[in-house]
């Protein structure tokens, strides 16, 4: 009975090992017909943050999408924002011989050991949206949003928005993320322009709470809000989760008329929300020119061109006009 | 369990048997013979090479043997491509032509050749790849080791408390604890990056201390309170969890003198530090559990606690040290995490309980209490380390892998029951 048992679970484990097999037995087959070394110039390892949140998810298509054009076999893989196993699909890509890495790092700090092995046996690393801090291993390129110039963005659209009247603002923050840093820095420096030229419409952030960039985060730093600023005008969350648990708690204390969301992001559900009126605006990142513009350094790259250590990608304000347009989004 | 091990040994090997590229000081010289046997003792080469201690090998060695033939070796690249390029750039520039480019698997693939009409990545000369399984590399099989490693130990307390018919949720949560209360403990009161030897053991001790007391309060409980171990072990999982995020405010903490990278990235006897360590517990832990009188409590608690307190054995004393052990080894996990990974984070140890419960069953103890293995343990533990390991060489979808890691732990506990049945 014990061996039944065990013969069950090899069939298991050989028919989905089987099914991930495919691709890579076609890509061999490619390989012994040997001139054709032009079509297949190695393999790129990737290792996301997460593959459940969708951002990442477009990252990873448009990558494997623009390898594949240039010959590159990439393979994917989701780390589940665990540090120790994104270091330890790093050692995996060693064993299998890529040609490159590209990592999200879980952990800005942590994954250095990791990067300094690949920098040991001669494999560059690229980073994408979340940048490595520490000095102990070496990124080729880091490529990610402008998020700054992002926050600057989402700073114009609030002065657009209350620059005649002035008003109370809330900031829905995510301390913790380097990038949603950029952000506040960036919406701070519009609107104190804007507050140093006017005297009597200034726009004043009354509260920067910890939205932790999700949904009920967002929800309850918002009903906190609303209690004690009942004349609140306007809130900037740093994504778009966080936003829409903003504007849940607004419709629960039935202020979703009196204040304006601006957010930032523009995943499908933040475009649709766009779309509804229940958010004003986001700054959107692309997430698809992160992917292709990492690829398009890794073939820079080998092709000994001179790489920029760091490619930032500006992101573009996006309202309901530009939802309408979107064929993507239902109506 | 170790019938099935092999099986999947044997199955990965033969999964992922791949073209393999040789490089080092033999794979020079032997480009360097390929080279005088094509393009005669005349022959004009640039050796290509990236900076790894390997390939300084490869090059060097091609150089020797070129030159002792007479050869003209035009120039070394010693890094990336775009060295390449300026080195290319530099000799086209002098007026001189390249025959052959020594180079190996990896810079033979660099597009770099092609920009240039007269190089042409054609002219490179690669040594001769051979077939071998990626997954019995030297390389691979270590390093399943060391990711094992950590696992593998938290599960020995794991299998102690699981004998006595227990669980304990909260390891998972207490390697965090570890990580950031000795990191902290470090970086406030030893001097950070500057801290001592000395220091850094005291601070990986009290790391494990604080776990330890964590593991004697679950024990505590479970003892003197008869609140089941699922729900005490539940309640400190959150407690834990919430104090060291609350002490690391969120973040890491990666002020840590490089004393503390010996534990979790060191080697000695040219063994990774942290499977000498599994090994040497393994060993300890198999004498405790058949030699001494404390094992035999332990399995004699889990077959018929009522029996076992009638027939004179300390229950409440051994429960207490039980989980106590088991406290201390997730927290010496942890402290292996920070040493690994080079910083403290309670972000470590998110599911470990769930992967170290997986290990102990699959390794055939049961949940049922008084079965079980110390041995079984760090065989289910690398079963369940192979097959993950496997799968991401051959490349099978990251959700896939959830779905047949669930079903062979099923699979695991439905062979228990039949064992018992049967």
């Amino acid at each position: 009975m014990v061996r039944l048992s065990l013969a069950m679970i090899l069939c298991l484990l050989m028919v989905t090992s089987g099914c991930g097999k495919a691709p890579s037995e076609s890509s061999s087959k490619i390989k012994s017909q040997d001139p054709a070394s032009v079509q297949n110039k190695g393999t790129i390892g990737f290792s996301a943050l997460t593959l459940t949140n969708p951002f990442f998810k477009v990252i990873a298509d448009n990558m494997q999408e623009e390898a594949a054009k240039h010959g590159y076999e990439l393979i994917v893989l989701s780390a589940e924002r665990d540090v120790k196993k994104q270091a330890d699909h790093v050692d995996e890509f060693l064993v299998k011989g890529v040609s490159a890495i590209i990592l999200n790092p879980c952990d800005s700090n942590g994954i250095g050991p990791a990067i300094k092995k690949a920098n040991d046996k001669g494999v560059p690393v690229f980073t994408n949206d979340i940048k490595y801090d520490g000095d102990e291993g070496k990124v080729v390129c880091h490529v990610a949003t402008d998020n700054y110039q992002g926050g600057k963005l989402a700073g114009e659209a609030m002065v657009k928005l209350l620059g005649d009247s002035g008003g109370k603002v809330a900031i829905l923050h995510f301390p913790q993320a380097e990038s949603c840093q950029l952000r506040v820095k960036g919406f701070h420096e519009i609107v104190n322009a804007h507050n140093g030229k006017t005297k009597n419409a200034k726009i004043e952030v009354v509260a920067t709470l910890d939205g932790g960039g999700v949904r009920d985060e967002g929800f309850k730093g918002t009903k906190d809000v609303i209690e004690s600023n009942p004349d609140l005008a306007a809130i900037f969350a740093i994504n778009d989760p966080s936003a829409l648990g903003a504007r849940a708690a607004l419709e629960a204390a039935g202020k979703a008329d009196q204040v304006t969301i601006i957010a930032f992001d523009g995943q499908q559900i933040g475009k649709q929300a766009i779309l509804e009126g229940k958010i004003l605006c986001d700054p959107i990142q692309f997430p698809d020119q992160i992917g292709k513009v990492t690829i398009e350094q890794i073939i820079k790259y080998f092709n000994g061109d001179d790489v920029k250590t760091e490619i930032l990608i500006p992101s573009k304000l996006h309202y309901k006009e530009d939802a309408e347009k979107d064929p993507l989004l239902k109506g | 369990m170790i019938f099935m091990l092999l099986l999947l040994v044997i199955l990965f090997s033969v999964l992922t048997v791949k073209q393999q590229h040789p490089t080092g000081a033999n794979a020079g010289d032997q480009v360097g013979k390929t080279i005088l046997a094509q393009y005669g003792k005349g022959a004009r080469v640039l050796v290509v090479t990236r900076d790894t201690e390997e390939d300084r090998g490869f090059a060097q060695a091609a150089i020797d043997r070129l030159k002792a033939a007479g050869a003209d070796v035009l120039g070394q690249v010693n890094g990336s491509a775009i060295d390449a390029r300026k080195t290319i750039e530099s000799i086209l520039a002098e007026g001189q032509t390249i025959d052959a480019i020594a180079a190996n698997d990896v810079t033979a693939k660099w597009t770099v050749y092609d920009r240039f009409p007269s190089v042409g990545s054609a002219k490179c000369v690669t040594p001769k790849p051979y077939m071998w399984p990626n997954f019995l590399k030297l390389s691979n099989l270590m390093s399943v080791a060391n990711q094992t490693a950590i696992y593998a130990i938290i599960a020995i307390g794991m299998t102690m408390v699981i004998i006595t018919a227990g669980i304990d949720l909260s390891v998972g949560s207490l390697v965090a604890l570890a990580s950031v209360s000795s990191a902290i403990f470090i970086r406030d009161y030893c001097g950070g990056t500057e801290a001592s030897v000395t220091m850094v053991v005291l601070g990986a001790f009290v790391g494990i201390g604080i776990c330890a007391a964590a593991g004697a309060f679950n024990g505590l409980m479970v003892t003197a309170f008869q609140i089941p171990p699922f729900i005490v072990t539940l309640g400190m999982m959150m407690m834990a969890s919430g104090l060291s995020f609350r002490l690391a405010e969120g973040r890491s903490i990666p002020e840590l003198p490089s004393a503390f990278f010996w534990l979790g990235r060191g080697q000695t006897f040219g063994l990774p530090n942290p499977v000498l360590l599994m090994i040497v517990l393994y060993l300890l832990a198999h004498f405790v559990m058949s030699r001494m009188v404390f094992g035999r409590y332990i399995y004699s608690i889990g077959g018929n606690e009522e029996a076992a307190r009638l027939s004179g054995v300390p229950v409440k004393r051994v429960l207490l040290a039980v989980y106590m052990i088991c406290g201390a080894l997730a927290g010496l996990g942890g402290i292996m995490l920070t040493s690994q990974l080079s910083a403290g984070d309670p972000k470590f140890g998110l599911m470990y309980e769930l992967e170290v419960i997986a290990a102990v069953v699959v390794g055939g103890t049961s949940l049922m209490g008084g079965q079980g293995k110390i041995f079984g343990t760090l065989i289910g533990a690398f079963i369940i380390a192979v097959i993950k390991n496997g799968m991401n060489l051959t490349d099978v979808d990251p959700f896939n892998q959830k779905i047949v890691l669930g079903a062979v732990l099923t699979a695991a506990v439905l062979i228990d029951r039949l064992k018992r049945h049967a």
